[in-house]
């Protein structure tokens, strides 16, 4: 339990700076829907000169930008990225911080197993990104209300939203892993933002290829907010893929933690 | 009773050595000394001991218990102190102090500050603003707060002025009266000397010999320096017993363990101007020691 107050001590102030910026984001884009929903058709047309398939990577193909749910389906691309690399840089930084700062031997020689430094800095990791997740999805309601002063089905963008956490998990759980697989990590966020980059492009990739494998590669893929407009619900086999995704980078992250020897300053 | 018992502890760090085969023992309430120059592989032994590194074979235990298996029970009552102290900084000393006592049970906060007092350390600054000496005691009473059975410290007096080496000396053997028992490693052998009991003397990840200090100091080594009358054959000296055997011009030093009267005999037979016989230093056995081993 120190472990954890300890970490979240040390982590929450840059988590409310993280929130707020994406809330800023939402805030810049959702002011430009006034604007823009009332020239969807105009920008419809436009598009349709595009060839398809950059349409579909670009994600153009299947949001109604007049809609509220539609606009803002279009512009959460921008929150989920963002979210994402935030998610990606706690989880590395979790682990690997103590090695970066050389508190390592400090911690490590504590009368605690390792399995206890694992299970304290993963909920102390949880712990951010739901924290996250609650002031994000509080505050993009609120953005989302007052700006396009329209009415939208509140379930659907709670659902939408809380694909950002269930994406979020799956980049915490990657970076858990890749921070105690490489060896020396110096800098936490370029590496955040190229994994994020890679996995977007895979996105990308798979939106304009429609190929069915390529899908399961990127957490971008799971949860297709066109279709959560259309149905209201998750995809199952891709919640299912998510959910096994993550449990098996945590696993690997226990077993090899427990294993490794800690790189002496 | 054997607080420490390590048995052909070997690790490699991938295919470089790290230490091959270490095994010896620390019996309670000693001050243990363990000595050898840099990257002989006393940090690895160390870091071993406290799992913070896995053996690639042999085994050590501590307190009777094996010190992979059941580590965490075994470092409840182990205070350690890294050779290089890096904290988190934008704490304050305080708030790293009570942070490295809430992971042991029943800690008197009286302790930290007694400690703390001790070795003069200012508890409301920031540790980024410490000096690497001021670091270092904040490292000397994180590892003994917790009133521990067993400390071990890597090279601990490195940033410590003098006075504040001898506060420290002061305060492990206060410690050591009151039972504990201490692994002291260093590069420093005087500092050693000054301490420990025994020491454990390590090469290039091999333990080279345990000794008593008091055996090691009185093994009848003595250094001869002689000043002939004429030059001296090279060979001349050649006996066995001798090392460190140094000849420039008609000056001739070396240390000799073993019969006196055999040296006597040798210079009977020549013509000597000068003569010293003293008890060599420690830091000039442990010299020895190296070589004859090389």
């Amino acid at each position: 339990m120190n472990i954890y107050r300890q970490e979240m001590k040390m982590s929450l102030r840059s988590m409310i700076s993280w929130s707020l910026g994406l809330l800023l984001v939402l805030l810049f884009f959702m002011f430009m829907f006034t604007a823009i929903s009332q020239d969807a058709a105009l920008i419809t047309q436009m598009t349709s000169q595009f060839p398809p398939a950059v349409v579909r990577a670009l994600g153009l193909s299947s949001l109604d930008l007049s809609t509220v749910l539609g606009f803002y389906g279009y512009v959460y691309l921008f929150i989920l990225l963002t979210g994402s690399v935030y998610a990606l840089k706690s989880g590395i930084s979790a682990l690997s911080e103590e090695v970066r700062a050389k508190t390592a031997d400090f911690l490590v020689s504590k009368p605690i197993t390792r399995t206890t430094i694992v299970t304290a800095k993963i909920m102390s990791v949880i712990t951010l990104v739901v924290l996250q997740t609650v002031i994000y999805i509080g505050g993009a309601f609120i953005i989302t209300q007052l700006i396009t002063n329209q009415y939208f089905d509140e379930a659907t963008f709670l659902m939408i939203n809380l694909s950002l956490f269930l994406v979020e998990l799956f980049f915490v759980g990657l970076g858990l892993l890749l921070s105690v697989i490489i060896k020396r990590i110096k800098t936490v966020l370029p590496i955040a933002l190229g994994i994020v980059f890679v996995f977007w492009i895979l996105q990308m990739l798979n939106q304009s290829l429609a190929d069915p494998i390529l899908a399961y590669l990127t957490p971008f893929a799971y949860f297709d907010i066109a279709k959560i407009i259309a149905t209201g619900s998750y995809e199952t086999v891709y919640l299912f893929c998510d959910a096994i995704l993550i449990a098996f980078f945590t696993v690997l992250t226990y077993i090899i933690y427990q294993h490794k020897d800690m790189p002496s300053v | 009773m054997n607080v420490i018992e390590i048995n052909k502890l070997t690790k490699y760090y991938g295919k470089s050595r790290g230490i091959v085969d270490v095994s010896f023992n620390v019996q309670e309430g000693e001050i243990f000394g363990f000595i050898g120059p840099n990257g002989a592989g006393k940090s690895t032994t160390i870091r071993t001991l406290l799992a913070l590194i896995y053996p690639s074979s042999g085994s050590a235990k501590i307190f009777g218990k094996d010190c992979i298996k059941e580590g965490a029970a075994i470092r409840q009552h182990i205070g350690y102190l890294p050779s290089e102290v890096f904290y988190y900084d934008n704490m304050k000393v305080i708030d790293l102090l009570k942070y490295s006592a809430s992971f042991y049970p029943d800690v008197d906060n009286k302790r930290i500050y007694g400690l703390a007092e001790i070795m003069d350390l200012d508890l409301n600054r920031k540790i980024d603003d410490l000096s690497y000496g001021n670091k270092k005691k904040v490292g000397i009473v994180q590892g003994l707060l917790h009133s521990p059975k067993l400390v071990i410290l890597d090279e601990p007096t490195g940033g410590l002025d003098p006075l504040m080496q001898r506060k420290f000396f002061e305060l492990i053997h206060l410690e050591n009266k009151k039972g504990v028992t201490v692994l002291f490693s260093s590069h420093i052998l005087s500092e050693v000397q000054k301490i420990c009991t025994r020491v454990g003397i390590i090469k290039e990840g091999k333990m080279v010999k345990v000794e008593e200090i008091s055996t090691l100091e009185h093994n009848n080594y003595k250094r001869f320096r002689i000043e002939m009358m004429e030059l001296t054959p090279a060979d001349y000296f050649s006996l066995p017993g001798i090392s460190s055997l140094s000849i420039e011009d008609k000056a001739v030093s070396f240390i000799f363990n073993g019969d006196i009267n055999k040296i006597i005999e040798k210079l009977y037979a020549r013509k000597v101007i000068n003569l010293i016989v003293e008890e060599p230093s420690l830091e000039e056995i442990f010299m020895h020691y190296y070589e004859k081993e090389a």
